[in-house]
């Protein structure tokens, strides 16, 4: 590496110390090969500030934009949604299931009767035991043979996409 | 026109849902970003690729951009990696003018610059073809530091070395550029007499 070149670079950048700065000066006035070289260089640093910035095309912007909205349109759910909506969801049900505890908690006969083991008994108005019943006979055989078959079906289905997706990615 | 909000002030317009302030901000930087993407691509249409894959990447991180450094430094670290990622996929051929047969070419010239020689072409057309045959990373650090407003601290920052290191890379890509600026020069001249 040329040492009097580095020492000029330097020079001509500012990124020296005070001191080198001094003594370098000194060498260009008084040292003729010094004095050359810097001259040399100063101007090749003009040059080089001269360099020209290329220029894209008149869409650039518009393209960039363009690009950024279409983007933005096509981004899935789950990174779209605000958190806070889904925070905000995630308290209504912490809340609602906490009442419900609470509300089922108070309503409990905590009775301990002649066995030992504790005799826990909820009221359970009867209009919604009559509903329970009712609910409980969709669950009857077939029907549930056919949810859980369908529920096979789908999972089968996103399994298949989940290893084509590996296997394309894997390529 | 000049817009006359700085870009810490698009930017909080930007993440405050204002997409035409980032329009603004993309005018401003586009021809730097572009042309540091000529420096990778050497072809307009990859480098408005890259360019405009560096502004949808940066619009997409800009929430995370701490404001540490300037923005066009956190750009251009942007158009740096994108850049190398877009060679990598290339697999672009580029010789290296370490190589001794490049050198033999340059051995012998006088080191002087003339500064006077075939007037009939513009001095800026015969810097940008020998910027042009230069190295990616060589004639990335002279555009940055030429035309990039950045510090030897912020090209470190941008290309992940220490600043002393870039100082000894700038020395070396002037020189090169110097020698390739010349060549050309004289082989110019030579073609006209």
């Amino acid at each position: 590496m040329n040492s009097i070149e580095e020492k000029l670079w330097n020079y001509i950048d500012g990124s020296c110390t005070l001191q080198e700065r001094q003594a370098i000066a000194m060498l260009i006035e008084q040292d003729e090969v010094y004095r050359k070289k810097y001259d040399e260089l100063l101007t090749l640093n003009q040059e080089f500030s001269t360099m020209e910035v290329d220029e894209p095309s008149m869409a650039f912007t518009y393209n960039v934009m363009e690009a950024i909205r279409t983007e933005k349109a096509m981004q899935p759910l789950k990174s779209a949604i605000n958190k806070r909506i889904i925070l905000s969801i995630a308290a209504f049900f912490i809340l609602t299931i906490s009442v419900l505890v609470v509300m089922i908690l108070s309503k409990v006969n905590w009775h301990w009767g002649n066995s030992s083991a504790l005799d826990v008994t909820v009221p359970v108005p009867t209009q919604i035991a009559a509903n329970v019943t009712h609910v409980n006979s969709f669950f009857s055989g077939p029907l549930l043979k056919g949810f859980l078959f369908f529920d096979i079906v789908i999972g089968l289905f996103l399994l298949d996409n989940y290893f084509r997706k590996k296997h394309l990615y894997g390529r | 026109m000049q817009n006359k909000f700085t870009d810490t002030e698009l930017i909080e317009q930007t993440l405050a849902g204002n997409q035409s302030a980032y329009a603004d901000l993309v005018k401003r930087h586009q021809r730097f970003v572009f042309t540091l993407a000529m420096r990778f691509a050497k072809g307009r249409e990859d480098a408005e690729e890259i360019a405009q894959d560096c502004f949808i990447k940066a619009y997409k991180s800009l929430s995370s951009f701490q404001q540490q450094s300037k923005f066009s430094t956190w750009l251009y670290s942007i158009v740096y990696t994108t850049s190398m990622t877009f060679l990598r996929k290339k697999r672009v051929d580029t010789t290296s003018i370490d190589d001794e047969a490049t050198f033999i070419q340059i051995e012998g010239r006088a080191s002087g610059f003339d500064e006077h020689s075939a007037d009939n072409r513009s001095r800026s057309f015969y810097l940008n073809q020998a910027i042009g045959q230069l190295l990616p990373d060589d004639a990335t650090i002279i555009t940055m530091f030429y035309k990039g407003e950045q510090s030897l601290e912020e090209i470190a920052q941008v290309l992940g070395i220490e600043a002393n290191t870039v100082k000894v890379k700038l020395f070396r890509a002037r020189q090169r550029l110097k020698e390739r600026l010349e060549r050309n020069l004289k082989h110019e001249v030579n073609e006209l007499i």
